[in-house]
């Protein structure tokens, strides 16, 4: 049995890090959930590994892939704790940071708030250097005055360096040049050129993006190192990939240069394997919804497909409200993150009213249940004290939780304050939270043209399956799936994520004057970029190339993207690349104008690596296997929103249910990762993989 | 009697009205050809219900336009005759006085059809940077503001009207662009129009009426419920907008009456119109005093009919803020973007927390410049900017923003991409906050060089501007101080910002908007929140001694407390 392969995935959350392990062979899985250790994430990545391997003795041995997602990058942005960062830009132009392009998001709030750049004013220096907008230099880079910025910040102990030039996309000498600088005079500055990090026009997404990847690049990097190192002193001997915002997947050494491709990084595999399951089941939408310690994120999934959207915003000031946010410009999948977890603490507002997240008690110290020394009652206190959670089978009973100690905490900070019955409290932490993660929801729903009554509401996360009814109710959705390890499964995402890399080159050319040979040349160059950015051993034949191509009428704005599924560019006519378009944009926009000239603008190819295929293993039949009875743990009471009262409700245990058996709520269905919880007004049915589907009667 | 939605289905759908106008919103800055479109947003997408109700707008639209539109769009709808109206129908018009104010803002009005019948229209105006003309805040009439398109049909059933491109296209410098603008303007109805229908099928709706009315009703109800907490009277307040050199400076006298939920505006008094720009359309007028309304009482809720519904606004014909055809109205924000902060004055002191100090980006500040390349092809951009944004309690003002209109910078890069221009820089100005316990926000300056080598542009560059604060600066709040004023230089030398300037290679311009005013005396204003003003560089030291009596140590940068604390007590004396 030597020659088993094994892929591993790994999930750090800002409470839980996760892991599953796959037998490639069977499809059989493993899966384990640990602490995060945040003073040093990979602690948990080690110890969780370790632990893994008494379920699958010397897996490392036969380990091919890790991959792995991380919120270690958003949170230092969205806490603020990434490195002392310098940007060196254009004279002139320091403020373009601060400036932005300076519309209110909200027209009529005259009090709204606007995000703080991630470098104070005091950090931006100017050297004398001009590119123009053709590529010329206007004025040459002053490399003495630039070997004097470069000083300063150094004296100022500065870790990472950004470096912006206006209209460097044409032109990248001057940057290259202040890079060469800075790694000659400060070789132990972590430097980020906008040049490498996103050519493209407009100076503000620009630096932002830039700015951005230099505030974490020291942090990524040493991470990203020390997890290599420590998964290497195990006995790895594999490749390590880091899930990409995009939904792709890439090298270390690509991830640790460009830092800002992975900020959504964690979140975006629960939409990867959403999309899996979705496509599996044929669900035409289905809405994703993993709820872990921390946050909630949610995507619509849409025949099997989650958007990506090409620029997106971090650390919103204004909850929701587009436009209070860092632009960042990197593709993304369009998921929305919200600060509602298990660990979102409960507090009483300044106007006296009840308050549930977004700030959360993360892994340490967690909420007060878990006996950690947390004191701020949370929502897993609240689930707790409802029923729904067993303190005796917490991570499958590794983890005794304290159920006195939370009901305390919740009477005396909560209850007595706001002089509401003790159960009325707890009750309202758990709907507060459900009411936030429904208003988001409906939100995103609206904006990608869902409706939520058709809508297949998918539940992941150690939370999610636990608060998914209850949503489910608030939403209007008739229909509710819970995969197996759904307190993981987010994880699975990482085996079916597209290992892919998508490169882009500007080069404006008017379709009529085109020389297509040369088209095919920058293709090709293209191909070569991404095939090392995934860093293949494997040879150009395993590669799958996808082509594109931004083009636009003459005079417009943005582009319209078509499709080249053509491997020789040099072969086809303008006259079918201009149908394309023309079809294309009538498509979208409902007229086109063929007699309008167009251009092309950017050239562009996603490398990927073939799909790999999982299969999922089925469970014994009922009949096969054990009755339904023989599932049943117990009951206990829990609470029930419809009865306002604790209701005696079954308790199932997950391992033991079979294929193709159905029973109806209320009802518990317990598993060491999570827990189900389904009310009064539902059936439940099994299928052969092991899905749990709950169709929601009207209430 | 109607359908009823439940409180979900309801909060959806009302989601869902938004979601698409701000579709069909991006669909324009995805479609659009000029870059005061596409990069500086300056338009506004919307629709309304059969009645011409606005039901929905963008999210980031520009007040202006959006609360014109929104009586505008009406009117229009009101005058049609429903019997006539085919499907594929497109109409279009730029008349000042229907719609938005100036001829630059030209809307295109599509009826959405939904089971046979008319169900609703969208509408989207968008500011076309060039709609010929003489392109100057001193023309005498509407004749010299440019070409004047009454409501006519673009397309009749689908079959476009090539009559009116033809007509279009030989009275504008930049004809590519503006018929490709105006083709955005019917792809962003389109993607609009598409987008309702599938919702009304997807919920088995036969129209927007019942929602409408659901959506308008509470929007009403919420708005009226802020106004009635506010103490009955009547609250006055006296608005001085500079002129150009040799002109008197216009008056806007304000009585805002509120009584019960309802609030009446009268201009009585204000001065009559003038024979140059700045003359506004009472539907510009409107739209900037409910800005002031809709951003003191609800802010946050979504901007449709129910909004405007409370707010009377009596403005006297034959005045600058009700002006009569055939009056010049291309610099109409030059006095109308006024009304909000002429509000806020009348209303600080029965509601000192909602409201502002007056701001460097009133009036937004515009500059079009226009010419021919070396090889001879012509140019024309238009660029819109802020200033500070004035201080309110517990805020210091924003820096950089237009208020209370909205809109975008144009990238540099964009700039020099689309122009010969070379752009020097874009920088914050120093001590340009007006001071006060909370600080006003900074203005901005930009420098502009036409270039004298190969690639300099054929002489000359013409430069047309709209703003003001050249003499007048944004006043501060209960003691706070004003902003700086802005500033128009051609190669260092004071210019005239309200004619038309003519620039040659070489030429260097600088224009610099003004700052916000503070709010509270500046002697009240937390020293370390000066010391972090002056560490980065947005107060000077000296400012920060003259303005605030704040002591800044020039070794440490660290504030002395105790030398604050005397300069402080000396000036209070003094003052007493």
């Amino acid at each position: 049995m030597g020659d088993k392969i094994f892929r591993l995935g790994c999930d750090i959350g800002g409470t839980f890090t996760d892991f599953v392990l796959l037998d490639d062979e069977t499809g059989a899985i493993s899966i384990n959930k640990c602490l995060t250790t945040p003073r040093d994430p990979s602690d948990a990545v080690e110890q969780g590994i370790l632990e893994l391997e008494e379920q699958a003795p010397q897996f490392v041995d036969n380990l091919e892939e890790v991959i792995h997602g991380t919120t270690l990058v958003i949170n230092s942005i969205i806490e603020r704790k990434g490195a002392k960062t310098a940007l060196i830009t254009t004279k002139g132009f320091r403020d373009v940071l601060e400036l932005g392009r300076e519309i209110r998001y909200a027209p009529y709030d005259t009090f709204a708030q606007y995000p703080q750049p991630l470098i104070p004013r005091s950090l931006r220096l100017e050297v004398n250097e001009r590119i123009r907008s053709d590529g010329s230099v206007l004025k040459a880079l002053d490399s003495k005055e630039a070997e004097e910025v470069i000083d300063r910040l150094v004296a100022q102990r500065v870790e990472s360096i950004a470096v912006c030039l206006i209209n460097s996309f044409e032109n990248p000498l001057h940057e290259l040049m202040l890079k060469e600088l800075i790694e000659k005079k400060a070789p132990d500055v972590s430097v980020s050129i906008s040049y490498e990090v996103l050519p493209q026009i407009k100076e503000y997404e620009r630096t932002s993006t830039t700015v951005t990847n230099a505030y974490v690049k020291p942090l990524t990097g040493r991470y990203l190192s020390k997890l290599s190192g420590r998964l290497a002193s195990l006995g790895f001997k594999g490749r390590l990939f880091i899930m990409l915002s995009s939904g792709g997947i890439t090298s270390v050494e690509t991830a640790s240069r460009f830092p800002v491709r992975i900020i959504e990084s964690g979140p975006t595999a629960a939409v990867i394997s959403g999309q899996y399951y979705g496509r599996l089941f044929g669900i035409p939408e289905m809405f994703c919804f993993d709820m872990g310690g921390t946050t909630a994120k949610s995507c619509l999934i849409q025949r099997g497909e989650a958007g990506v959207v090409p620029t997106f915003e971090v650390g919103r000031v204004q909850r929701f409200r587009k436009g209070s946010g860092l632009t960042i410009q990197v593709p993304v999948v369009d998921l929305m993150e919200i600060g509602a977890g298990g660990g979102s603490i409960a507090k009483v507002s300044k106007m006296g009213t009840l308050q549930v997240g977004p700030e959360s008690s993360g892994a340490d110290p967690g909420p007060i249940c878990y006996g950690r020394g947390g004191a701020e009652p949370c929502v897993t206190d609240a689930d707790l004290i409802l029923g729904y959670l067993d303190e005796n089978y917490f991570l499958g009973g590794r983890m005794k939780l304290n159920k006195e100690a939370a009901s305390k905490g919740i009477r005396e900070k909560i209850a007595t304050p706001l002089g509401v019955p003790f159960i009325k409290a707890v009750w309202g932490i758990h709907d507060l939270i459900n009411e936030t993660m429904a208003a988001a929801a409906k939100t995103h729903i609206a904006e990608k043209g869902g409706n939520p009554k058709i809508v297949t509401l998918a539940a992941f996360g150690g939370a999610g399956p636990v608060h998914a009814y209850g949503l489910a109710r608030k939403l209007g959705c008739r229909r509710l799936m819970v995969p197996p390890n759904a307190g993981v499964g987010s994880a699975l995402g990482f085996f079916t994520a597209p290992r892919a890399f998508d490169v882009v080159r500007s080069h404006k050319v008017s379709l009529n004057s085109a020389h297509f040979g040369d088209i095919e040349r920058i293709f090709r160059e293209l191909e070569e970029d991404g095939a090392r950015a995934l860093q293949a051993e494997h040879s150009r034949q395993d590669l799958i190339f996808r082509r594109s191509i931004d083009a636009r009428f003459i005079g417009q704005g943005s582009e319209t993207s078509i499709e080249v599924p053509e491997r020789d560019f040099s072969r086809v006519t303008p006259q079918a690349i201009r149908r394309r378009f023309d079809d294309r944009y009538e498509q979208l926009y409902g007229r086109t104008y063929p007699e309008s000239p167009v251009e092309f603008v950017n050239f562009k190819v996603r490398a990927g690596l073939p799909e790999r295929l999982l299969k999922l293993p089925k469970i014994a039949t009922a009949s096969g296997r054990r009755t339904l009875e023989e599932a049943v743990k117990g009951t206990r009471p829990a609470y029930s929103s419809s009865s306002n009262d604790f209701v005696a409700h079954t308790v199932y245990d997950r391992y033991v249910l079979g294929a193709g058996v159905e029973f109806r709520g209320p009802a518990i269905v317990e598993e060491r990762e999570s827990t189900v919880v389904i009310g009064e007004n539902a059936t439940v049915r099994v299928d052969d993989h092991g899905f749990l589907w709950i169709e929601l009667e009207e209430s | 009697m109607g359908i009823t939605f439940d409180p979900i289905t309801l909060e959806i759908l009302w989601n869902r009205l938004i979601s698409i106008v701000d579709e069909a919103d991006s669909t324009v800055a995805r479609t659009a050809f000029s870059s005061l479109l596409r990069d500086a947003h300056d338009y506004t997408c919307m629709f309304t219900d059969r009645q011409g109700r606005e039901l929905a707008q963008g999210s980031m639209a520009t007040p202006g336009q959006s609360g014109a539109m929104a009586l505008g769009v009406k009117g229009i709808v009101n005058r049609l005759d429903f019997e006539r109206i085919k499907p594929g129908d497109v109409y279009i018009t730029n008349d000042p006085w229907a719609l938005a104010g100036h001829l630059n803002d030209v809307c295109v009005i599509s009826p959405v059809f939904y089971k046979g019948g008319v169900t609703g229209f969208t509408g989207c105006v968008f500011h076309h940077s060039d709609i010929g003309g003489r392109v100057s805040s001193d023309n005498h009439d509407v004749f010299e503001d440019g070409l004047f398109i009454p409501l006519v049909k673009l397309y009749d059933a689908g079959v476009l009207n090539e009559a009116v491109i033809e007509m279009i296209r030989w009275n504008v410098r930049t004809p590519d662009e503006v018929i490709g603008d105006i083709r955005s303007q019917t792809a962003a109805n389109h993607v609009c129009s598409e987008k309702i229908c599938r919702m009304l099928e997807e919920y088995h709706l036969d129209g927007l009426d019942d929602l409408a009315d659901e959506v308008i009703g509470r929007t009403e109800k919420s708005m009226r419920e802020a106004i009635a907490g506010v103490p009955d009277g009547i609250y006055r307040s006296r608005g001085i907008v500079e002129q150009m050199e040799g002109k008197d400076d216009l008056v806007i006298e304000a009585a805002v009456e509120v009584k019960g939920s309802d609030i009446i505006v009268d201009l009585e008094g204000s001065s009559p119109q003038v024979n140059w720009g700045g003359n506004v359309v009472y539907n510009f007028t409107f739209a900037y005093v409910f800005m002031a309304m809709k951003s003191i009482f609800d802010p946050d809720i979504p901007n449709n009919h129910g909004c405007a519904a409370p707010i009377v606004l009596r403005a006297p014909k034959g005045t600058v803020v009700n002006c009569k055809f055939p009056a010049a109205v291309a610099a109409r924000m030059q006095v109308g973007h006024f009304l909000t902060e002429i509000m806020y004055r009348a209303l600080a002191p029965a509601l000192p927390d909602k409201v502002i100090a007056a701001s460097g980006g009133t009036p937004a500040t515009m500059n079009v410049f226009y010419g021919r390349r070396n090889d001879g092809r012509p140019w024309h951009t238009v660029m819109i900017r802020g200033g500070g944004m004035g201080a309110g309690s517990r805020s210091d003002g924003e820096y950089v923003y237009i208020f209370p209109a909205n809109g975008a910078n144009t990238p540099v890069e964009i700039i020099e991409s689309d122009t010969p221009m070379i752009v020097e820089c874009r920088e914050l100005l120093a001590d340009s906050g007006g001071p006060g316990r909370m600080k006003g926000g900074l203005g901005r300056r930009v420098v502009f060089r036409m270039p004298d080598d190969e690639q300099a542009p054929l002489p000359p560059v013409n430069l047309g501007i709209q703003s003001g604060r050249y003499r007048l600066p944004p006043e501060g709040l209960f003691g706070g101080k004003p902003g700086a004023r802005a500033r128009f230089e051609v190669n260092g030398k004071t210019g005239n910002p309200y004619g038309l300037t003519q620039l040659f290679p070489g030429d260097v311009v600088t224009i610099d908007v003004a700052g916000g005013g503070g709010y509270g005396n500046p002697l009240e204003r937390d020293p370390t929140m000066v010391e972090d003003d002056v560490r980065e560089g947005y107060v000077t030291r000296e400012a920060a001694q003259r303005d605030y009596g704040v002591v800044i140590d020039s070794e440490t940068g660290r504030a002395n407390l105790r030398a604050t604390e005397e300069l402080r007590a000396s000036r209070a004396d003094s003052a007493g």
